[in-house]
C-alpha cells in the first residue's frame, strides 16, 4: 500500500478541520475494512494525501436510548450492534442486519458509519489496478458503465442513472425500514439526512469534508414486528445478492402499517411503496402477501443477466412479511 | 503372514501426530514468505491491460532512476529462456496474450518502491483482436496467438510421458457399436467455468545466482526436484539447486512455478542480489493457474441392460494463453475416462486450444475431472433412456482387476488393483442410495419449496504409480534414521507418513526417524507427491531404501554374531539373532561408531494399480430462490492399508476443497469477454466453502490389500474431487427434474431452468 | 510532521516503534500484519489475501479477533495484541491446550490457515467457555481453508472443550 499522511483526531470538530486542511484530498478511516482495500487496490485515479483516523474520537462509540428513540454513534461496531440489548423488538432488524455482515473479524472492526458509507462492490469498479490497470467508469468520473453490456449478475435491477452498481450496505436496508436519519457534520455544521436521501445513484451524499456522526432511529408503534433477510450464496463473507427488511404493524390480523425495503437491487436501499400501500388496512393472508411480493418488484428493470434477482427479491419480501404477520 | 504383519504394526494405521504439527500450531512452519535472505530484493510485474496486443514502445527510463530500483527488465533485455509444452513462453515477449500478461519486471529494495516504479513505465500498445472461446479460436479468421501454433491449436504430444503419449481414445469401431445399441443419445456439456484451485498461500519464488551457471531457487513448490529438472532444461542447461519451503497448499498448481522462477532469476541476474517474486492474491487469481476449460459433444450408445456399446465425440479443451503440460492432462484424461466406464468402442478426439486468457495449468483431477465432468451429463442421458440406476451402472462398469485400458504412455495396461465393488456397495448402503434414488429426474423428497435429490460419481486414476522416485535411507550408529527424499510438505502429511513406513520397516521408534530438508542438492531424484503417488511410488522407493540399509546393517553386524545376515534382525536400534532377542548389540557396536549404512531405493513407473473413489451427494434446492445446499457427502473407496488415519480423512475431505465439488455450484472465474478481464479476482466474489456451509460428511474406506509395496497401500487423495461435480449436477437435476449441461449451477441458472425468471443472456464463455 | 512514536504490547512484550519514512520505521501505510512479520519477525501471522477476505492474518487486539492485514499499525498505539506466538507458555514452551488439541486432532493440512483459526477459537473460548458447535462454526466462518481441515478443526475444538470439562 502506498504511503500517505495519517492523522489521528480526537473530536468531531478536529476531524472536520483536518479534512478541510487537506481540501478534500483526505479520506476518513474508521474500521478500515473497506477503505484499506480501496487503497491497496488503487481503485480510484486520485490517491488520497491523507487518512484522518476518527477511531480516536471517544465520543462516537455508543448505542443509547433517548426519549426520541435510539441513537448510535458512527463508531459503534457491527459486533456491538449485533449484541446490543437496546436493539430489541423492531430494532432487532438492525441487529440482524449487522450480524449478517461479512465475517466475525470484519464485524469486530467495521462500524455502522463505515457500513453506510462503504463503496460499491461492482466488480468493474473494484477491478484491482495491479492487473493491467483500474477500469474507469462513470462512477469514477470517466467512461461508461461496463456492467450494462457486461456481466451484471449482481447489479441493479431497478435501473441506475448511468451507473448500475447496487448498494452493498446491509444496515442501510434495516435503517431505512426503521425510518432512521443520518447525522452528518461538516464545515458548515451539522445536518440530518433521512437514510432514503443519504444514498444517491453514484454513491452517497457525504461531502469530502463531512463525516457521519450519528444514526438516529425514532420510536415506532408498539405492535410493529420486523424481519431482515439476506440472500447470499454463502452465509458469511458474501455481500447480499438481495436483502429485505420489513416492518409490519398488525392489529387483529389487519395490517395497519408496513415498511418494506429492498437491498442490493438498486443504487441505494429501496422502499417498496406500492406494496406498503397495498398492505395498509388489509386483512393479511397468504394471497395478500403474494400480491405484496409482486407489487414490491413491480417496477423492476433487470439488466441482461440479473432478472433472477427480481424473483429472489419477490420471494424474500413474501417470506419476510409472512414471518412478521404470522410469527 | 499377512495377519502377522498387520498385527505387529506399531505406526502404520495408527494415529500419530504429524512431525510438523508443533511447528504448524506455533506458527513456526516456514512458508515461502517467511524466508528472508540477506540483501534480498522484491520483484514486481507490470501487467498488460490488453487481452492481446503488441508492445509498440516501452520506456523504462523513469523507473530505472527511481531510488531503490535495482533492476528493470522488458522483452528487449531478458534472457532467452522458454517454458510451456512445447516450449513457447519466454520470460517476457513483445506480444502480450491476456490481461495480466507480464510486460516488464522490476526488482527494488522494497515492495513499495517496486510498485511505485511500475507506475513509471510508459508503454504504448497496438491492440489486437482477442478470442476467448475454443470454437471461435479454431475458426479461420480468428486472431492467432502464436505463429508456431496455426489455428490456435497446440500439438498433443507429451514427450515426457513417452514417445507414444496418449492423444485420443480410439478403440474398436464406434459405428458398429452404435448399430448394436438399443439407444443412442447425443449431447453436449461444458465444464468451462475455469475455477481457480486457489491454495491459500499465493505462489512465491526466491532466486539467487551463486555463479554464472549456478542458480538456487527457494519456492513453495510441491515438487522441488522436478522443478530443478524443468528449470535446468528451460534455462539453457544451467545448474539449479531447488529448495522447498513448507507449501501452503498446491493441489498441483505449485508443482512447477517456472514462470515465477524465470522472473526472479532474470532480475537476480541483473541486480546481482537475491530476488523474491511473491504473487499477490490478485495475481494468483488472474495471472497464475486455472483449471482447463472443457467441453464434450458427442454420442453414447447403450443396450437396454446398461451395457455401453460405443462412445464418440469431440473434446474441446481451452488451455488459455499457454500450455503448461496441458498435453499431459489430455493424455491422463483420455486414460481416466476409460477407467470410469468400459466400452468396447471409443472415438474421443481432443483438441487443445489457446485463447486470450490466463493459463490453465496442472490441477488435481488432471484432465480426467475436466473430461468426465463434461462427459458424464451426456452419458447419463443414455442411462436415463435405458432407465438404469447410475450407482448400479458405475459399480458395474468401472475397470476391474484383469480389465485393460490405454494409459497416458499410449500402452495397454491391465489392472492388477483392488476390486472396488465392495467399497462402492458399502458406500451406497451407508448413504441409503437405494432408498433415496427415485429414478432419473425424480426428487428424493419434496417439502414445500425445498426439493432434495441425490447424485453419484466415480473416478479412477492409474497415475498412483506414475514417474520415478528415488530415496536414500541412512542408519546412523546412534540408532537414528535419516531419510533423503526430495519431498516437500504440502498438506497431505506425506513427510510424516513416510517416516512411519521407515520406522515400521526398521522397527525403530518413530521419533528416531526424520527427513532431510527438501533440497535437490541433498536428495536424489523425486518427481513429487502428485496424482496420489506419494503412498505407492514415493513410499516404495523409501521402503526399498530402508530395506537396503537394513541389509547393509545386518551384513556389517554379522561378524559380531559370527553369523549370516539372514539370521539377524533389528529392532529399536539393536541387531539381534532371530529367536534370541536378548542376544543383541547396538547399531553402534554392530557397525562401529564411525560408520553409517546408506540404503538406496528406486521406484519405476507402474500404471497397473488404478485407484477408484465413488462420491454420493444429497442436495436440497430451494425452488423459489434457486439456492442449492449440499446436505450430505459420502465418499467410498479402498486404500489397501491405511497409513495415517487423520491424514487420510483429511484427504477425503478434500473432496470439498480446491476446484472440486464446489465447481458444480460456486466456483468459476468470471471472464469478461468485452475486456478480457477476470472480474472476480478476489475472495469475496470467488466463492469458496465456509465453516457455515459444511455438509454432513461420511466416508466408507476399506482396506483390501493391494499389490504395491510392503504395506499394501495405495493413495486416494487426488481422486476425491473428480467424482463430485457431475454427482452434484445429477443431484440437482433429480431434485428439480431439469437437466443441466453446464457448471456452476448458480441461482440464476436454476431459476431459469424452473421457468421462474427470464432467460438470461447466454454468458459469453471462455 | 512531528516525530511520532507508537507503543504496541505484543504477546506481553512492549515494542516502541518510530513512525516515519526511513527503512526501519513504521510507515503510515504499514499494516499490522506487515509490522508483525517484517519488523517484529513474528511470521506466525500469515498473509493469504492481504485484503481481509481469508482470515489467515487474524490476531487478537484487546482480546478480539481482527484482520491484521486491514489494520494500520499506526492505529494500534497502546493496544494489546496476541499473535499465535503468544499462546504457548513463554517459560516452558508448553503449548496452549487449544494448540495441543489441534495437534492431537490433526486439525490442519498445509497449515497456513491454522494460526488464524486457532486465534479465532481462542477468542471465542475466552468469552464463552462452553460454545455449541454452531458458535464454533460462526467464530470460524471468516477463515478460508482450501485443503478442507474444517472437520478436524471442529474435532479439535470439541476435544479441548471435553478436556476442560473433565
Amino acid at each position: 500500500m502506498k504511503s500517505l499522511q495519517h492523522v489521528n483526531v480526537y473530536t468531531v470538530e478536529e476531524a472536520v478541520n483536518t479534512l478541510r486542511e487537506f481540501q478534500g484530498e483526505a479520506m476518513v478511516i474508521a474500521g478500515g475494512t473497506d477503505i484499506t482495500g480501496v487503497l491497496k487496490d488503487k481503485l480510484l485515479p486520485d490517491y488520497p494525501k491523507a487518512l484522518v483516523n476518527i477511531k480516536t474520537i471517544p465520543a462516537l462509540s455508543y448505542i443509547k436510548e433517548e426519549s426520541s428513540g435510539i441513537k448510535i454513534g458512527s463508531l459503534a461496531t457491527l459486533s456491538e450492534l449485533s449484541k446490543s440489548p437496546l436493539l430489541q423488538g423492531q430494532y432487532k432488524v438492525l441487529a440482524k442486519a449487522a450480524c449478517n455482515v461479512a465475517t466475525p473479524q470484519i464485524r469486530n472492526m467495521g462500524t455502522i458509519g463505515g457500513n453506510l458509507g462503504q463503496d460499491t462492490r461492482c466488480w468493474y469498479y473494484r477491478y484491482p489496478h495491479s492487473l493491467g490497470g483500474r477500469i474507469m467508469c462513470l462512477r469514477k468520473g470517466n467512461g461508461p458503465c461496463l456492467a450494462v453490456a457486461g456481466d451484471n449478475r449482481y447489479h441493479s435491477v431497478f435501473g441506475g442513472q448511468g451507473c448500475f452498481a447496487s448498494c452493498p450496505s446491509d444496515t442501510a436496508v434495516a435503517l431505512l425500514a426503521l425510518n432512521a436519519e443520518v447525522k452528518v457534520t461538516g464545515k458548515w455544521g451539522t445536518r440530518t439526512i433521512p437514510v432514503q436521501e443519504f444514498f444517491h445513484p453514484r454513491g452517497n451524499s457525504l461531502k469530502k469534508v463531512e463525516l457521519i456522526q450519528e444514526i438516529q432511529m425514532p420510536y415506532l408503534a408498539e405492535k410493529t414486528r420486523g424481519c431482515f433477510l439476506k440472500y447470499t450464496l454463502r452465509k458469511p463473507v458474501d455481500f447480499a445478492i438481495v436483502s429485505v427488511a420489513v416492518l409490519v404493524a398488525m392489529e387483529e390480523g389487519v395490517c395497519s402499517e408496513a415498511r418494506i425495503v429492498l437491498g442490493a437491487v438498486a443504487p441505494g436501499p429501496l422502499r417498496a411503496k406500492k406494496a406498503e400501500d397495498f398492505l395498509k388496512g388489509k386483512l393479511i393472508d397468504a394471497t395478500v402477501l403474494e400480491e405484496a411480493g409482486h407489487l414490491a418488484v413491480s417496477g423492476a428493470k433487470p439488466l441482461s443477466m440479473n432478472s433472477y434477482k427480481v424473483e429472489i427479491a419477490r420471494t424474500l419480501v413474501v417470506r419476510a412479511l409472512t414471518d412478521c404477520a404470522f410469527d | 503372514m499377512q495377519d502377522e504383519l498387520q498385527e505387529a504394526l506399531k505406526f502404520i494405521g495408527k494415529e500419530t501426530p504429524r512431525k510438523d504439527a508443533g511447528d504448524i500450531v506455533r506458527g513456526k512452519a516456514n512458508f515461502i514468505d517467511d524466508i528472508k535472505l540477506s540483501g534480498m530484493l522484491h520483484g514486481r510485474v507490470l501487467r498488460s491491460p490488453y487481452p492481446h496486443a503488441l508492445i509498440e514502445t516501452i520506456d523504462v527510463s523513469r523507473a530505472e532512476v527511481l531510488e531503490g530500483v535495482k533492476a528493470v527488465l522488458t522483452y528487449e533485455n531478458v534472457p532467452n529462456w522458454k517454458g510451456g509444452l512445447p516450449p513457447h513462453v519466454g520470460v517476457l515477449d513483445r506480444k502480450v496474450r491476456f490481461v495480466g500478461d507480464a510486460v516488464a519486471l522490476i526488482a527494488a529494495e522494497s515492495e513499495e518502491i517496486a510498485e511505485e516504479a511500475l507506475e513509471l513505465i510508459d508503454v504504448h500498445y497496438k491492440a489486437l483482436p482477442a478470442v476467448y472461446d475454443t470454437e471461435e479460436a479454431m475458426k479461420e479468421q480468428a486472431p492467432q496467438l502464436y505463429s508456431e501454433f496455426p489455428g490456435n491449436v497446440f500439438p498433443l504430444a507429451c514427450p515426457w510421458m513417452g514417445p507414444d503419449s496418449l492423444q485420443e481414445v480410439v478403440i474398436g469401431d464406434v459405428e458398429e457399436g452404435f448399430a448394436e445399441s438399443d439407444y443412442v443419445v447425443e449431447g453436449t456439456c461444458a465444464y468451462d467455468n475455469i475455477p481457480n484451485p486457489l491454495p491459500i498461500e499465493p505462489p512465491g519464488v526466491i532466486a539467487n545466482w551463486e555463479g554464472p551457471e549456478d542458480l538456487t531457487v527457494w519456492s513453495s513448490t510441491q515438487s522441488p526436484y522436478f522443478l530443478k529438472v524443468i528449470l535446468h532444461y528451460a534455462m539453457g542447461r544451467i545448474n539449479v539447486r531447488s529448495i522447498a519451503s513448507h507449501c501452503g497448499g498446491s493441489f498441483g498448481t505449485k508443482v512447477a512455478p517456472w514462470q515465477l522462477a524465470f522472473y526472479a532469476a532474470a532480475l537476480a541476474k541483473v541486480a546481482r542480489r537475491p530476488v523474491r517474486i511473491s504473487y499477490s492474491k490478485e495475481e494468483h487469481f488472474a495471472a497464475y493457474t486455472l483449471r482447463l476449460g472443457s467441453r464434450f459433444s458427442g454420442k453414447v450408445g447403450i443396450k437396454k441392460d446398461g451395457t455401453i456399446m460405443a462412445v464418440a465425440g469431440d473434446w474441446l479443451i481451452n488451455a488459455g494463453y499457454c500450455s503448461d503440460a496441458a498435453q499431459g492432462m489430455v493424455a491422463v484424461g483420455c486414460g481416466e475416462v476409460q477407467l470410469m466406464v468400459r466400452s468396447p468402442n471409443w472415438n474421443i478426439k481432443p483438441k487443445l486450444v489457446c485463447t486470450n486468457r490466463n493459463a490453465s495449468k496442472m490441477v488435481r483431477g488432471y484432465g480426467g475431472q475436466e473430461l468426465e465432468a463434461a462427459f458424464i451429463p451426456v452419458l447419463t442421458m443414455a442411462l436415463e433412456k435405458a432407465d438404469i440406476d447410475p450407482f448400479d451402472f458405475f459399480k458395474q462398469n468401472y475397470v476391474k482387476p484383469g480389465d485393460g485400458y490405454y494409459w497416458r504412455d499410449g500402452n495397454w495396461w491391465v489392472s492388477r488393483g483392488i476390486n472396488y465393488e465392495k467399497a462402492m456397495q458399502e458406500g451406497a448402503k451407508a448413504f441409503g442410495w437405494k432408498e433415496k434414488w427415485k429414478g432419473w429426474l425424480q426428487p428424493t423428497s419434496i417439502d414445500g419449496n425445498i426439493r432434495t435429490g441425490v447424485g453419484v460419481g466415480v473416478h479412477g486414476n492409474a497415475d498412483v504409480g506414475e514417474d520415478v522416485s528415488e530415496a536414500y535411507v541412512r542408519l546412523d550408529p546412534d540408532g537414528t534414521v535419516l531419510i533423503y527424499s526430495c519431498l516437500s510438505e504440502h498438506g497431505t502429511g506425506q513427510r510424516s507418513s513416510v517416516c512411519k513406513m521407515v520406522a515400521e520397516t526398521l522397527k525403530v521408534p518413530l521419533e528416531r526417524v526424520s527427513l532431510a530438508p527438501p533440497d535437490s542438492e541433498v536428495n536424489p531424484y523425486e518427481f513429487g507427491p502428485v496424482g496420489s503417488r506419494g503412498t505407492y511410488a514415493i513410499g516404495a522407493a523409501i521402503i526399498r531404501a530402508a530395506e537396503d540399509a537394513r541389509q547393509k546393517l545386518l551384513a556389517l553386524s554379522a561378524p559380531y554374531f559370527n553369523s549370516t545376515p539372514e539370521d539377524l534382525d533389528t529392532k529399536d536400534g539393536f541387531v539381534f539373532l532371530k529367536g534370541e532377542e536378548d542376544k543383541k548389540v547396538s547399531w553402534k557396536r554392530g557397525v562401529g561408531f564411525d560408520r553409517t549404512c546408506l540404503g538406496y531405493g528406486r521406484f519405476e513407473p507402474d500404471f497397473s494399480v488404478p485407484n477408484f473413489a465413488m462420491v454420493f451427494v444429497e442436495v436440497a434446492v430451494d425452488t423459489e430462490t434457486g439456492k442449492i445446499e449440499v446436505k450430505r457427502v459420502l465418499t467410498a473407496t479402498d486404500v489397501g492399508k491405511i497409513i495415517d488415519p487423520q491424514s487420510l480423512q483429511n484427504q477425503l475431505h478434500g473432496c470439498l476443497g480446491s476446484a472440486g465439488l464446489d465447481t458444480a455450484i460456486y466456483e468459476e472465474s468470471v471472464l469478461d469477454t468485452k475486456t478480457g478481464r477476470i472480474l472476480n479476482s478476489n475472495m469475496i466474489d470467488f466463492k469458496w466453502r465456509t465453516f457455515l456451509e459444511l455438509p454432513v460428511f461420511d466416508s466408507v474406506t476399506l482396506e483390501t490389500p493391494v499389490q504395491t509395496h510392503r504395506f499394501q497401500s495405495v493413495g486416494v487423495g487426488e481422486i476425491m474431487t473428480s467424482p463430485a461435480p457431475p454427482a452434484v449436477l445429477m443431484a440437482v437435476s433429480n431434485a428439480i427434474g431439469k437437466r443441466f449441461n453446464r457448471y456452476p449451477l448458480t441461482p440464476d441458472i436454476v431459476l431459469e431452468a424452473l421457468g421462474k425468471c427470464q432467460k438470461t443472456e447466454v454468458r459469453s464463455r471462455k | 510532521m512531528p516525530e511520532r512514536f507508537i507503543t504496541l504490547f505484543v504477546n506481553g512484550e512492549q515494542y516502541n516503534l518510530e513512525v516515519g519514512e526511513r527503512p526501519w520505521m513504521v510507515r503510515t501505510s504499514h499494516t499490522l500484519a506487515y509490522t508483525l512479520r517484517e519488523s517484529l519477525e513474528l511470521t506466525g501471522t500469515k498473509v493469504g489475501c492481504n485484503k481481509g477476505e481469508c482470515g489467515s492474518c487474524t490476531v487478537l487486539i484487546e482480546g478480539k479477533p481482527v484482520l491484521s492485514c486491514l489494520t494500520l499499525t499506526v492505529e494500534c498505539d497502546q493496544k494489546k495484541i496476541i499473535t499465535i506466538e503468544g499462546l504457548e507458555d513463554p517459560q516452558t514452551g508448553e503449548l496452549d491446550p487449544l494448540q495441543q488439541a489441534f495437534v492431537q486432532s490433526g486439525a490442519f493440512q498445509c497449515g497456513f490457515c491454522t494460526p488464524g483459526m486457532i486465534l479465532s477459537v481462542k477468542a471465542l473460548l475466552d468469552v464463552n467457555a462452553a460454545p455449541v458447535e454452531e458458535d464454533v462454526k460462526e467464530a470460524l466462518s471468516g477463515h478460508y481453508c482450501r485443503c478442507i481441515s474444517h472437520y478436524h478443526v471442529l474435532d479439535a475444538v470439541s476435544r479441548v472443550l471435553k478436556k476442560a470439562g473433565e
